[in-house]
């Protein structure tokens, strides 16, 4: 992975969740604006999906 | 693959439009997916949800359909051809999520009441359905004449695509399979 991060944690069955993806997202708002990254023009979002129960997370990545 | 849980591929009527005739291309389709192994299904039906149309994308997000979402592995859109685009109300819905699609597949069957069973329909869905995170087949289905195709009941009239459909199902299943083996098992390098 490009950056590493403490696993996520399932937040139905408490098991440690796969990063599959991550994305840049346009900024669709002044506050999300503030937080884009400057260098890649875009905000980023991870992915993440958990192999006990397939629930799938996402959180900002960076 | 090696997973306990059912592949879980819902069918997605995207019209709200009365006297539509692609209910029953969604009902046909959702009997085919229910006689396969190993796989759950149900109709999401976009006329039943309820979307406020003074605002727009994940800040709309209803949360059933986030969580029916988060939880299927791939999905049928049912979608018929309009003006040749897909229904405005049908984008409007799909927009609400994304993060519940990544990484999933998905299949196309278009439908008309002419002759090229929503062939337009399908390649303009393909780009909205790559910037959403799906995973598109490269199995359509086309159910051209559609008032034609079924009975007043919804029963189909044409038994050929029965075995088309299979051929379309045999390819959305290998893929909803395999990106759920990716998503839950192979990390992002």
């Amino acid at each position: 992975m490009a950056e590493t991060k403490a696993k996520m944690i399932c937040p139905d069955c408490g098991a440690e969740m796969n990063q599959h993806a991550e994305k840049l997202i346009e900024p669709t708002t002044a506050e999300e604006e503030r937080r884009m990254d400057p260098e890649l023009g875009a905000l980023v979002e991870e992915f993440h999906t958990c192999p006990k129960c397939g629930k799938g997370a996402a959180r900002p990545g960076c | 693959m090696q997973n306990e849980r059912p592949l879980n591929i819902p069918v997605l009527l995207g019209t709200v439009r009365k006297g539509r005739a692609s209910t029953h291309v969604a009902r046909f389709l959702l009997e085919q997916v229910r006689e396969r192994e190993g796989v759950v299904t149900e109709l999401i039906d976009i006329r039943k949800l309820s979307f406020p149309i003074d605002d727009a994308g994940q800040a709309i997000k209803d949360k059933d359909l986030s969580e029916k979402m988060n939880l299927a592995d791939g999905l049928v859109i049912v979608t018929p051809e309009y003006n040749h685009s897909f229904p405005g109300l049908l984008k409007h819905v799909l927009d609400s999520n994304l993060m519940e699609y990544v990484h999933k597949a998905v299949g196309i069957a278009g439908v008309s009441a002419g002759p090229f069973g929503g062939t337009r329909v399908i390649q303009n869905c393909l780009a909205p359905m790559r910037e959403l995170g799906f995973v598109t087949v490269f199995f359509d289905l086309n159910f051209s004449n559609v008032f034609k195709l079924f009975d007043e009941s919804g029963n189909l009239l044409d038994a050929s695509f029965v075995r088309r459909t299979g051929k379309f199902l045999n390819e959305l299943i290998w893929m909803a399979d395999t990106l759920r083996y990716g998503r839950e098992n192979i990390p992002l390098k």
